[in-house]
């Protein structure tokens, strides 16, 4: 039974695909007697099936070395594209997280949309998400995880722009989707070049190759750079990391899964390809100073927003960016837990968000306060996944960052300074958040705020209770460091950094007598961070001045100049033709004569090339050798 | 066993033409749509016969027809025209179903479209050079009076404007043949005769560039494009299907069998030239397509664009490029047919193209939902998203291609990104957003609306799923095509 169970283990990502093929006739209109529930409640089901397989499948690998499933697909030529699977305890745990988050997410959705009449499409975008990234958990292809990105760019789109007929949804999905195709694109490049030299797209096939494989430092240099664009779109790093931002627009309970596993997915791509980047110290280095960037800027964007679900989505940019350098750094396993860490807690966070967001029917931070009182649950499950975000022990992030920590301790001291900057600052803007949401006074849109119904309380508490428990988990699984062999150093360090960080955010947020706290920096610096470093602005001016241009540009240039010559080609000959008229004797000799030189000037012309030397001289340097 | 594909179309012919007065426009369309069927199923009969592991002319059928010409009535499939004598049979079928049920002058119309679908079948089958024009130029008329009897407003000038180069491109063509025929002595247009001799460098390559004007005009290459947008536009939805489906397939049908298989020494001097104007298709195509503000025209221009790429990996001439060819044929025939045939549906029910006046159509109550997800599918597929048929045909391009050409392979890629541009441009403007009061009360979209574009869907998302029903056919025959010695600019080191 479980040996079937692993066998048939390329099953998980394809229950997902069934659930949001089964939405289809609800999604686009064709049923309508039964409304739209129960294509949300086949892919409730759906998931769950995909959610027991995966544990089952889990149960039977756990300790077993990893075992390589190869599923031929297109095999042509000299080009083999077969879709290769890693069945292993990380991959399919990966996978079981996956859909365990998509099914609270689920849950919680039936809840959050209730009346809305997209319901059915929502669920069959979640159907298709679920699909996408358990696939990329389990994929042991670069092909097959390159496809899956772009199918998770494609869902990414639709479910941003799931409330399409609002502007400023459709300018974000719209943002959303060219960014990430953008790194996508320079990554399909990559997977080009790759499969060129590499001649498989296969993980274990490439990182053997890697071991033997002699670049030029060129050549090694732009792949790397190319592999590592397309993560950096999908886990919004500098400079593609607007969309997440913006996806903000879209339905919380996507947010759930945006915010923690799917942006985990490009990393997990990225963990995946490290051998490969390690050919080349660019991009290694190019993941440290990206990481670095974002994590840092982001973190003080991420104070200054007053839409508390893109102050926590540029908390998410900033915790990845601390995932691009330990990868950067070589360091893949600590890479793995801090995703986890950050998954669960960032899904508990924004499961507590979309209750405000729907009780209140705002997300400003300055037209709510005052909740922690009315909406009890809904508070604990933010302060638990706040805890766990931050370095406090004993919860997640605190044993990820440790590890992070003692792992660059000595290679590099000053990227322990960038985690416990990063961390103080989380800790200042969750207790902030958690200040201007639950703590002060009531606001008109708090005051009548009751706790909210037991379909989307139920997944958060449950979540809450995981997220209190992880620690158990890591350590079933030997990952946490034993008392003797902790660095005390660190461990100081890191709970100084949040102590002091929820320290300050408490003395200026939770403190009553500080009536505008917004006062405390000059309104230039408040801006700047607010609008993101003015990011938009050098979009603006950059890639989409250049592409609107140059396309203004052919546009003109074809209607114009070739068509225009088209034309007055054809006017020319009309009117040659019709002052012509006038010369015509009506003489058949000279009729003759023409039609005589015509075809002798054709007929010298076809001759000529039989003589042929003068010819293949010019042909010859005409041939483009060097391409 | 091949001709009833071409006579078929045009018994049918025969039949609407003497059926009594009054023909009722419904009863034509039956009848026609009885013809396209029947051509169907024929193909699938004869798809079925076909032995995939040949990679030679299959089928073959020979009459002698004016010998001292050298022009005999002599027909094979291969696996180079297979998939496109499908998607002939295919396209055909749904150009007539998706035909206004009211049309004017219904006799003449139905009459018009099985002479286009009978003659691209001919086109397709032909093995003699000279029959091959003879039906390359049949195609053309019908092709011309539809565009200028039902086109737009601008009918006349676009129609006059396709018949003068096609018309041109004909004889360029015409005169290639003749020409190889004479420098090479032989009397025979049969291909394989000619295929067989040996023709020096110098001869080959002004044969060949006269070749490339011809058909270059056809598929189009960037600058002898300016027909196809125009003609687009006016041409009725069913032209715009077959024009794209697969006309623009004549062409570069018709660069890989008589350009490269009858100048193989040549192509190799040329093709970092063709390579190059790939580059410049694309990014022409695809920067004229942003710049659009009539949804035709931009699914034109992207025609244009993803023609390109079809140049590209002919250029490249290695085995897996040219499959790749094959497949970029097949898979812009049914993307491009498929985006036409929404475009066609929003213009009969809203009345116009323009994407400045069109908002909000995916609403579910009084919008196109349905219409709208069909949209985002095909343009989605275009823009080579996995899981349909676009990604699959560009990544073979890509892969083959880059070895060989690395920089202009890179730079046709840019042009994938540059499709996404435009087509979220046209979703978000005319799908995405409220519907306006003056869209509210749009007439109802039926099923017969739907259906066509609902099968193409279908088969590019079935053949993005298993692209060797696709690529099966034609793997032998194009690897037999490419030449033997290919030109590699990188090392590829499979170890």
């Amino acid at each position: 039974m479980n040996q079937l169970l692993v066998q048939t283990s390329w099953w998980v990502p394809v229950y997902g695909l069934i659930g949001a093929v089964l939405t289809l006739p609800w999604s686009v209109g064709l049923v309508r007697r039964t409304g739209p529930r129960p294509a949300a409640y086949f892919n409730v089901l759906m998931t769950l099936l995909a959610l027991v397989h995966s544990a089952f499948v889990l149960g039977a690998v756990w300790n077993q070395p990893p075992q390589r499933q190869i599923i031929p697909w297109l095999h042509v030529v000299d080009l083999d594209l077969s879709l290769a699977l890693e069945i292993s305890a990380v991959s399919v745990g990966t996978a079981m997280l996956i859909t365990a988050l998509s099914l609270v997410a689920q849950v919680f959705a039936l809840g959050y949309l209730e009346k809305d009449w997209g319901i059915a499409r929502f669920y069959a975008l979640m159907g298709f998400f679920e699909a996408a990234m358990s696939g990329i958990a389990l994929s042991d292809s670069l092909f097959l995880s390159y496809a899956l990105l772009e199918m998770l760019t494609l869902s990414t789109y639709l479910l941003v722009g799931f409330w399409y007929a609002q502007p400023l949804v459709v300018t974000a999905a719209r943002d959303a989707f060219l960014t990430k195709r953008v790194g996508d694109l320079l990554l399909l490049m990559g997977v080009v070049g790759l499969s060129t030299l590499a001649g498989s797209l296969n993980f274990t096939d490439l990182e053997a190759w890697a071991q033997t494989a002699k670049l030029a430092p060129l050549t090694a240099t732009l792949l790397g750079l190319a592999l590592i664009s397309g993560p950096t779109g999908k886990c919004a790093q500098f400079p593609l990391n607007l969309w997440l931002d913006e996806a903000m627009e879209g339905p919380n309970p996507a947010s759930i899964l945006r915010n923690s596993v799917v942006v985990a997915s490009g990393a997990y791509v990225l963990i995946k390809l490290q051998p490969i980047l390690a050919l080349s110290p660019v991009a290694l280095n190019a993941l440290i100073v990206l990481g670095t960037l974002t994590a840092i800027g982001a973190s003080f964007v991420s104070i200054a927003q007053v839409d508390v679900k893109r102050s926590l989505s540029h908390s998410t940019s900033a915790y990845l960016g601390l995932v691009f350098v330990s990868v950067g750094m070589q360091q893949s396993d600590v890479a793995l837990l801090f995703l986890f860490a950050h998954g669960i807690s960032k899904a508990l966070m924004f499961m507590s968000v979309g209750s405000v967001i729907l009780t209140t029917s705002t997300q400003d931070l300055r037209e709510l306060g005052g909740l922690a009182s009315r909406m009890p649950a809904t508070t604990a499950a933010f302060v638990v996944g706040a805890a766990a975000s931050i370095a406090l022990l004993p919860l997640g992030s605190f044993w990820a960052m440790l590890e992070w920590a003692e792992g660059l301790w000595v290679a590099s001291f000053w990227s322990v300074g960038v985690l416990l900057l990063v961390n103080g600052m989380t800790a200042f803007n969750l207790v902030r958040v958690y200040g201007l949401m639950f703590g002060g006074k009531p606001q008109a849109k708090t005051r009548r705020a009751p706790e909210v119904p037991w379909l989307m309380a139920v997944p958060m508490v449950a979540m809450a209770v995981f997220t209190l428990l992880a620690p158990l988990l890591l350590q079933q699984c030997n990952l946490l460091p034993t008392w003797e062999t902790m660095n005390w150093t660190a461990v100081g360090l890191l709970v100084l950094s949040s102590t002091i960080g929820c320290g300050l955010g408490g003395l200026i947020y939770l403190n009553p007598k500080w009536e505008k706290p917004v006062d405390l920096v000059g309104k230039p610096i408040r801006d700047i961070l607010a609008y993101d470093f003015r990011m938009e602005r050098l979009y603006q001016i950059s890639v989409v001045l250049g592409v609107v241009q140059s396309s203004r540009l052919t546009a003109w240039f074809d209607r114009y100049v070739v068509d225009g010559l088209v034309n007055f080609m054809g006017v020319a000959s009309i009117f040659s033709g019709e002052s012509l008229k006038y010369t015509i004797s009506g003489q058949s000799r000279n009729y003759l004569l023409t039609l005589f030189v015509g075809v002798l000037v054709a007929l010298t012309a076809l001759s000529w090339s039989l003589l042929g030397s003068p010819l293949t001289a010019i042909a010859q340097a005409f041939s483009l050798r060097a391409i | 066993m091949l001709s009833p594909l071409i006579w078929a179309p045009f018994l049918g012919v025969v039949l609407i033409g003497l059926y009594p007065q009054p023909l009722q426009p419904s009863r034509a369309r039956q009848l026609a749509l009885a013809i396209a069927t029947l051509t169907l199923f024929w193909s699938i009969y004869v798809a079925t016969q076909f032995n995939i592991g040949q990679s030679g002319f299959q089928m073959q059928e020979s009459l002698p027809w004016i010998e001292r010409l050298g022009l005999t009535y002599q027909l094979g499939v291969d696996g180079l025209s297979m998939p496109l004598m499908l998607m002939n049979s295919l396209l055909t079928w749904i150009a007539i179903y998706s035909s206004d049920a009211q049309i004017s002058r219904p006799r003449l119309y139905y009459i018009l479209v099985l002479v286009l679908g009978g003659a691209v079948a001919g086109a397709f089958l032909a093995q003699n050079l000279l029959l091959f024009f003879l039906f390359y130029e049949v195609e053309l008329i019908p092709l011309y009076l539809i565009i200028a009897i039902w086109g737009g407003s601008r009918r006349g000038y676009a129609a006059t404007k396709f018949l003068i180069y096609t018309a041109f491109s004909g004889v360029v063509i015409l005169a290639a043949f003749f020409g190889l025929s004479f420098l090479g002595g032989s009397s025979s247009f049969d291909y394989e005769v000619l295929r067989s001799q040996v023709l020096p460098l110098s001869s080959q390559l002004i044969l060949l560039i006269t070749l490339l004007v011809g058909f270059g005009i056809k598929i189009p290459i960037v600058p002898l494009h300016t027909w196809l947008p125009d003609a687009h536009v006016e041409a009725p939805t069913p032209a715009s299907v077959l024009l794209a489906g697969v006309l623009l397939k004549l062409g570069t049908y018709g660069l890989l069998r008589f350009g490269l298989g009858l100048f193989p020494d040549a192509w190799q001097v040329l093709s970092p030239w063709l390579a190059w104007l790939a580059v410049v298709s694309v990014l022409y195509g695809s920067l004229a397509a942003i710049a659009q503000t009539d949804m035709k025209k931009t699914v034109a221009y992207s025609s244009v664009g993803h023609m390109g790429y079809i140049l590209l990996a002919s250029a490249a001439a290695t085995p897996l490029s040219l499959l790749g060819a094959v497949a970029q044929m097949v898979s812009h025939g049914l993307i491009s047919a498929l985006l036409f045939l929404l475009v066609g549906v929003v213009y009969s029910k809203t009345g116009t193209r323009d994407i400045n006046a069109l908002q909000g159509l995916l609403n579910p109550e009084r919008g196109m939902p349905l219409i709208g997800s069909l949209m985002v599918a095909g343009a989605m597929a275009s823009a080579g998203i996995p899981g349909m048929v676009g990604f699959i045909a560009e990544f073979i391009v890509y892969r083959s291609s880059f070895p060989v050409f690395p920089i202009p392979t890179l730079l046709c890629m840019v042009g994938t990104g540059l499709t996404a541009v435009y087509f979220l441009i046209l979703i978000n403007r005319t799908f995405f957003g409220r519907l306006p009061e003056t869209l509210a009360n749009l007439p109802r979209v039926r099923w017969q609306d739907r259906l066509p574009s609902a099968i193409v869907t279908v088969l590019i998302i079935a053949l993005g799923l298993q692209p060797s029903w696709m690529l099966r056919w034609s793997e032998a025959t194009t690897t037999a095509l490419a030449p033997i010695v290919a030109r590699v600019a990188w090392e590829v080191s499979v170890k």
